[in-house]
């Protein structure tokens, strides 16, 4: 067992990125991992991207919240949640920068101006990434950061790299000033390894493990420090290497039921062989909590912690 | 077979244009490729259109990523997926900037302004910059291809979010950042006082913000964009009352990992309010069919060694997680027709064995797609247990 892999490992870091393509499981892993990081008596933040105008919240409903906003709530023992909303982070951005902020962050209530904001280019990740950073700035009457652990339910891979991207090339655009200032007070935080990291979700299948390797190097090329790869719903290879070449005798002779079940295995293998060689970060195969098997978030936070 | 079960090679024949929707990760873009290779095989002149693919998709049709214009598929390969003329096949993995241009090129007014809005570093990051620029692009691309009669069947594939309902939303969201009333704020030189005011509070907002050259150069952007925004903004509006005729349908993918009957609800009734057909839905990957297959069982000899006996128990248990799965899959699909009704199609398509993404992959699927027919209730692969 490697180093990597002892107990609390998985939650050495402050902040703790959850992305990966669209259907692996990355909502449920998130949740896992706030509930994890609760189990161990810290106070966690567990965070997804959203808006105003849509009511769904997928990380809500993991907790029979669906009507989560941009204020954290206590959702679970240890757990707060909310979600990340671009115009939470003009208007905070708006009273923390400019004189007569309050008159400012009324006219960004505007229906009109926040409909522009919206679509705007990049002032809607800009605003989200705001509000992200103030979240991470808060700070209990000690002086401490109020939240020992951040969990945050990013979005699928094209749109994680827009928002983790945008901050070197906004700095490229905008040098100085305050919106430069807080991109630089954002980087300190989410580009240093040694507070925060992003794991990539992946399903053993063929393409998500070809993207997650792709998010691994669009990651790495935004600066944002990938932590590591959970393979989700991962197969456990039962067969001994004797067994195997007989169940592959069998298995040609006729197609019969269990051949998916072991397909499903060598694809779990290929996928475990793939992603070691590519990435040196740690890799977590995670089995698969079956729909019939109750609670999927607490059975996961089970088997995350089992791994851990 | 009857009318009210029809597979999806009959169901297709009268379609124009066929918008593939769902969730990322549900096999959409495979799905619409196969669709797109089925109805070529049954000889329509068919294009598929599709945003971002996986790298193995346009390996698998054998054409090049990012071009700006759709490739026909070679002969070979044509001949090699079973398309005979009549049936073409074309395919565009598009590209948001590269469609954007195109737009540039055309209805940019002045050479000068053509040049300096290509220069502009925002224009340069325009589709990660400008969220649904990829939605956008798409609805333009389609638009390029309704009025061409060089194919029989447009297959659209829409980006990949997750939510399914996403696409359906793009003229609105597109007609939210082109208000003109809104805009003009932003951009300077209006004549009206209560303009210069409001323009002057934003200018102060935004040198403060982002600084004057900074600002400027969003300003330099966004009145030169307007021209390209207001294009996009007709043809947007176009599609809209477009995708409302009943030449289009929208399919909506769906895997059996997700909440698929909440999605197929919320996106029959969001279809419902934005006025378009409900083509039907195909549950992807089912192994429903795997009742139909014959356990292991009486597959050794007397004699056979301990390695064989326990990898014979090994396949057993496996067995066992394959009919489990089957069960949940089964009841996934039987509770999603009767959310459905009987008069939107629900098609269970079948996981296949050894799935790696070629060519010869996608004519399997293709032939399974084009064959099955919609489920009745109950399901097909119930009433042969």
């Amino acid at each position: 067992m490697s180093p990597s892999h002892t107990p609390h490992a998985l939650l050495d870091r402050r902040i703790n990125l959850i992305t990966g393509k669209g259907g692996v499981g990355r909502t449920t892993v998130a949740v896992a991992f706030a509930q994890m990081a609760a189990l161990k008596g810290r106070n966690v933040l567990l965070a997804e991207i959203g808006s105003p105008e849509e009511s769904d919240s997928p990380v809500g409903r993991c907790f029979g919240r669906p009507e989560l906003t941009d204020i954290p709530v206590r959702v679970a023992p240890g757990v707060h949640a909310c979600q990340l909303w671009a115009c939470t982070g003009h208007e905070l951005f708006a009273r923390a920068v400019i004189p007569g902020g309050p008159l400012v962050a009324a006219a960004l209530r505007s229906k009109a101006l926040r409909r522009f904001m919206t679509a705007a280019p990049s002032f809607h990740e800009l605003g989200i990434l705001y509000h992200f950073l103030r979240l991470l700035e808060q700070q209990d009457e000690r002086g401490a950061p109020l939240y020992d652990n951040v969990v945050v339910d990013m979005p699928a891979t094209g749109h994680t790299l827009a928002l983790t991207n945008l901050p070197e090339v906004a700095l490229r655009v905008v040098p100085r000033g305050p919106v430069a200032e807080a991109m630089r007070r954002g980087q300190a935080f989410v580009n240093d390894a040694r507070v925060a990291g992003a794991w990539i979700v992946t399903v053993p299948e063929r393409l998500p493990v070809t993207e997650a390797l792709e998010l691994v190097d669009g990651l790495r090329a935004s600066s944002v420090p990938v932590r590591g790869i959970i393979l989700n719903r991962f197969l456990e290879d039962p067969f001994a290497p004797d067994e195997r070449s007989e169940a592959e005798a069998l298995l040609s002779r006729r197609r019969m039921r269990g051949h998916f079940a072991f397909e499903r295995i060598n694809r779990g293998r290929d996928a475990m062989a793939r992603l070691a060689g590519a990435v040196p970060e740690t890799l977590v195969p995670l089995r698969e909590i079956p729909r019939d098997e109750g609670d999927p978030c607490a059975g996961l936070t089970l088997a995350l912690t089992q791994a851990a | 077979m009857s009318a009210s079960t029809p597979s999806v090679g009959q169901w297709l024949r009268n379609k124009r244009v066929i918008v593939c929707c769902g969730a990322g990760g549900v096999g959409k873009t495979t799905v619409s490729a196969s669709l797109a290779l089925g109805a070529a095989r049954a000889g329509l002149r068919v294009v598929a259109i599709t945003v971002d693919p996986s790298r193995r998709l346009a390996e698998a049709l054998g054409i090049a990523r990012n071009l700006p214009s759709p490739t026909e598929l070679s002969h070979e390969r044509l001949r090699a997926a079973g398309v005979e003329p009549p049936g073409t096949l074309a395919a565009w993995m598009l590209d948001p900037q590269l469609v954007c241009d195109r737009v540039v090129n055309a209805v940019s007014p002045s050479e000068g302004a053509r040049r300096q809005l290509l220069g502009n570093r925002l224009y340069q990051n325009v589709s990660t910059l400008i969220a649904g620029m990829h939605e956008y692009t798409a609805v333009e691309a389609l638009h390029e291809f309704i009025r061409d009669d060089r194919y029989d069947l447009v297959v659209l594939d829409t980006p990949p979010s997750r939510n399914a309902l996403r696409f359906l939303e793009t003229p609105a969201r597109a007609n939210a950042f082109l208000d003109p009333r809104i805009l003009s704020f932003f951009i300077p030189s209006q004549d009206s006082a209560f303009h210069r005011a409001g323009s002057k509070l934003i200018n102060k907002l935004l040198d403060l913000g982002l600084g004057r050259a900074a600002r400027e150069e969003l300003q330099e952007f966004l009145s030169l964009f307007q021209v390209i925004l207001r294009h996009l903004n007709r043809n947007q509006e176009e599609m809209r009352r477009f995708f409302g005729s009943p030449d289009v349908s929208f399919l909506l993918v769906t895997s059996l990992f997700q909440a698929a009957q909440d999605e197929a609800h919320h996106f029959e009734q969001r279809a419902r309010e934005v006025g378009v057909r409900m083509g039907g839905y195909i549950l992807n990957q089912s192994l429903a069919h795997v009742e139909e297959l014959p356990p292991p069982h009486g597959l050794l000899s007397a004699d056979a060694p301990p390695s064989a006996r326990r990898a014979l128990d090994h396949l057993t248990a496996l067995a066992a997680l394959d009919e489990r799965t089957a069960r949940g899959h089964l009841a996934l699909a039987t509770a999603l027709r009767e959310q459905t009704g009987a008069r939107t199609p629900l098609w269970v398509l079948p996981r296949l064995t050894g799935q790696d993404m070629d060519l010869t992959a996608l004519v399997d699927l293709a032939e399974v797609l084009m064959s099955t027919p919609a489920t009745t209730s109950p399901p097909i692969a119930a009433r042969s247990r």
